[in-house]
């Protein structure tokens, strides 16, 4: 199992962010839906390393990341994007890509044509030079797509990856994530129910720091047979779902 | 003739693509990143090092400022105990600028593979021996600034080269940080005991000469620990 999370908690102050989660996830596509302040993002930073869990444990490739050795050996494979991308606005597009990959210690030799393969799955081609400073919302989230693919991570984790993009894009970007999930274990973590549609081969739902469903997407539309809640059939499955929990 | 021979394989026009691409973009490390990189064993390491002071303008330009008005109200009478402080607090500085607080990229760079620590002890240096520079290049036309520069950012370059050079060889960012306080306090108590001045580890001149060999010494102790290993081939 790429992830295995047993029992795994994360509290802010008297606020439980995440509660109890015990999660496996293999290699594909596997899309994490909740409304906002479900606690997705705290589970995303927990499984990026970045946030220690308040109580539980966490396996990560095979690998404890409390363990600092092992840790290390986890980033080297690791692909993050956060919630909010934060960067420099003096680098150019090649320039932070490069940084980061620098710094997930990808051997220097193979660096330029990862970062130059990064830049074309983006289709970021045109403004590889240019400096993030002068780009748009919706290219700067694809230059964080570009840095956290840069290493072809065996475990990718995106949150909100599709915020911003256009529609063109975000096809695009879709069929990359299902590239990816052929070779890695991919967690998308999004409230846009579309892309866990066409691109999520497994889907997990949360709702107060809990997960209160996991199946295929086939399965979370079966669910939303008899609700009327909703315009796609997968949206009145996710609104069946998080009405039933909150009951 | 071979019908094969008259026809051209199989292209892969994105492999070829890719390949234009990375050589036209491939950026050429200088002399000092490449240096970097050797001495610290991290082409990530030495990519910090040389980025920092592009990453925020403001602080070298804030430089350049305390200097001036340093210079200017001429604060260098009786004994500059708020220099035996100053490194805590720049060191304080160093961490916040680069810390979760400021760093625009901080969560980003904090799930990468080379240790956050030892990223952060990079940029002090930096800051350090920037400062150190502009510093020595003050001195010049002025005397305050002279005393600051070789009282206190020579000696803290060479104590924030000794910690990187330990955190390396050891490859622990907290012991090379021990070593560095503690060869601090070992400095400061040493001069204390000799002169009986607590500042004489930042006012005597004579001290100077024996940081720029604790600064030369941590990059002796950097060169033998990645010395190419002789024998096992």
């Amino acid at each position: 199992m790429n992830i295995e999370l047993t029992d795994l908690t994360r509290t802010f102050g008297r606020n439980r962010a995440v509660d109890g989660v015990t999660l496996t996830a293999e290699t594909g596509v596997f899309g994490l839906l909740g409304p906002n302040g479900a606690g997705k993002t705290s589970l995303l930073r927990m499984l990026a390393t970045v946030l220690p869990p308040s109580e539980g444990q966490v396996r990560l490739l095979g690998r404890n990341p409390k363990n600092v050795g092992e840790r290390r050996e986890i980033r080297r494979r690791l692909g993050y994007l956060p919630q909010n991308l934060g960067y420099y606005p003096a680098f150019t597009v090649v320039e932070f890509i490069e940084y980061f990959a620098l710094l997930k210690e990808m051997p220097a030799k193979q660096v330029p044509k990862a970062v130059a393969a990064a830049v074309e799955k983006v289709d970021l081609g045109p403004k590889a030079k240019a400096r993030l400073r002068t780009l748009s919302g919706g290219m700067l989230r694809r230059v964080g797509i570009a840095q956290a693919i840069v290493n072809d991570p065996e475990l990718l984790l995106l949150d909100e990856p599709t915020a911003g993009l256009d529609p063109e894009q975000r096809v695009a970007f879709r069929a990359l994530m299902r590239d990816l999930g052929q070779r890695g274990t991919v967690i998308v973590s999004t409230h846009l129910v579309e892309d866990v549609g066409a691109a999520c081969s497994e889907v997990a739902l949360m709702s107060d720091g809990k997960i209160v469903f996991r199946g295929t997407p086939a399965e979370l539309t079966a669910r939303g047979a008899d609700h009327g809640v909703g315009d796609a059939p997968l949206e009145r499955g996710y609104s069946a779902i998080l009405a039933a929990a909150r009951a | 003739m071979n019908d094969a021979m008259d026809e051209p394989d199989d292209v892969d026009l994105d492999r070829v693509w890719i390949n234009v691409t990375a050589e036209v973009w491939r950026r050429r490390p200088g002399w000092l990143e490449r240096t970097a990189a050797k001495l610290l064993r991290s082409p990530g390491l030495a990519r910090a090092l040389v980025t920092t002071p592009s990453l925020l303008l403001p602080w070298l330009i804030s430089t350049a400022v305390i200097f001036g008005v340093g210079d200017l109200i001429r604060l260098d009478t009786g004994q500059p105990l708020v220099w035996l402080l100053a490194p805590a607090v720049t060191a304080v500085g160093i961490a916040y600028a680069y810390g979760p607080g400021v760093d625009p990229a901080w969560e980003l760079a904090y799930s990468m593979a080379v240790n956050e620590r030892m990223v952060l002890l990079t940029r002090a240096v930096t800051v350090f021996a920037v400062d150190a520079l502009l510093g020595i290049a003050a001195s010049a036309a002025s005397g305050t600034v002279a005393s600051v520069t070789f009282g206190w950012l020579i000696p803290m370059t060479a104590i924030c080269a000794l910690t990187l050079a330990v955190a390396v060889a050891a490859r622990s960012a907290t012991t090379g940080a021990a070593t560095g306080v503690a060869a601090w306090a070992i400095t400061v108590l040493a001069n204390r005991t000799a002169s009986g001045q607590l500042t004489a580890a930042i006012t005597n001149t004579e001290t100077y000469l024996p940081y720029l060999a604790a600064a030369a010494c941590a990059a002796a102790v950097v060169l033998h620990v990645i010395r190419p290993q002789r024998g096992l081939h």
